[in-house]
């Protein structure tokens, strides 16, 4: 179990030997002022190619293709987006613990969590159904974990045995072999 | 953004350096926590804060006045320090930011605070950068997302991932019980 305390000394260890660090800083306005300045003064080859370049790409005929561009990604953004989102289903399997998903537009599907240390375990959906499973053997115990649809958190599964929330975000907690949570 | 930062940028938008040095004198110690997140060490987390600001002073013309101007700020320190770690060539040093531990604490919160340090400073860059931001900055998860560039899915793994590696090396030192599932 995470403590609170820990974290707490964990913010404590941060923040001074940030402002200890910090104490270098002193006179940081003058010096990048006067870079600034110098490098006004005294462009490098590189900046002034980049200028050149940057005003003759600037024409019309770029920002249509750069607005080409933008409206593809869009629309690919947006036909993800109003896809119908996953759906967590999971049971309980006799010869080990099953993590499945169900979404016929994910292209990759893991499972996340105490485990695995958060390394990532891939669910697979051998016949192309839309259902992703892994079936993990997990001595008894708790678990906390998440799934991981296309690089999307997805951290609350209907069947797990309860949420937490961690970092500002739910996961999903999993009692095997224990008779179930506290 | 904050009560006077928006004519600031504007006014550093027409050439007023004067604005610009008031602009790093308010966020330099946030741009360094930043920097120093990902390089670990302290002469290279300076150099890249003074060329985070110099670099954003030239791409200001970039910003978008209607984003928070710290997360634009941040993003830019995020990558120049990240480009400055894959030109190191030596390999990462050992955690600098250890300090002299103060005198006047006890025994054992001098042990545990050397301990969370050393632990902290010692993961690898990946989980200790979004742990940084958001134990030290408190940086909500799309912020850090955003500053470092990574999926919000990618951060959070990385935060537990990050939270479970420090949990078993201060178990292997003792100072917290071994984790029980």
């Amino acid at each position: 179990m995470w403590s609170s305390d820990l974290e707490e000394r964990i913010r404590e260890v941060l923040a001074k030997d940030m402002e200890r660090a910090s104490e270098s800083l002193a006179g940081l306005e003058d010096r990048v002022i006067r870079a600034i300045a110098e490098r006004a003064a005294h462009p490098s080859l590189w900046q002034r190619m980049r200028e050149r370049w940057l005003a003759a790409f600037s024409t019309p005929r770029w920002a249509f293709a750069g607005g080409a561009v933008l409206a593809l990604v869009l629309g690919i953004t947006l036909g993800r987006l109003l896809a119908p989102g996953p759906v967590p289903m999971s049971a309980f399997a006799q010869a080990g613990t099953l993590f499945a998903v169900v979404d016929p537009q994910a292209q990759s599907v893991a499972v996340v969590g105490d485990f695995s240390a958060w390394e990532p375990i891939p669910l697979s959906d051998p016949d192309g159904d839309g259902i992703w499973t892994a079936v993990l053997d997990l001595p008894p115990g708790r678990y906390e974990y998440a799934f991981v649809v296309d690089g999307n958190w997805v951290g609350q599964d209907p069947q797990a045995d309860e949420y937490v929330r961690s970092f500002g975000e739910y996961t999903s907690v999993r009692y095997v072999g224990t008779g179930g949570g506290a | 953004m904050i009560s006077g930062e928006l004519e600031l940028v504007q006014r550093s938008l027409e050439g007023d350096l004067e604005a610009w040095g008031e602009i790093v004198r308010r966020y330099k110690e946030a741009v360094f926590g930043v920097a120093v997140a990902i390089l670990r060490n302290r002469a290279d987390a300076e150099d890249a804060t003074q060329e985070a600001f110099i670099r954003a002073y030239e791409r200001l013309y970039h910003y978008d006045l209607s984003r928070k101007f710290s997360t634009w700020l941040f993003t830019v320190t995020a990558n120049v320090a990240k480009n400055m770690l894959r030109k190191r060539r030596r390999p990462e040093p050992r955690p600098p930011i250890a300090q002299v531990a103060d005198p006047a604490e006890t025994v054992w919160r001098e042990e545990l605070h050397q301990a969370v340090r050393e632990a902290v400073w010692g993961l690898p860059e990946s989980y200790r950068a979004p742990l940084v931001l958001r134990y030290w900055h408190e940086m909500d998860l799309a912020e850090i997302a955003q500053v470092l560039g990574l999926r919000v899915g990618t951060v959070k793994t990385r935060l537990h991932r990050g939270r479970a590696l420090l949990r078993a090396r201060l178990a292997e030192r003792g100072v917290i019980p071994d984790v029980v599932q």
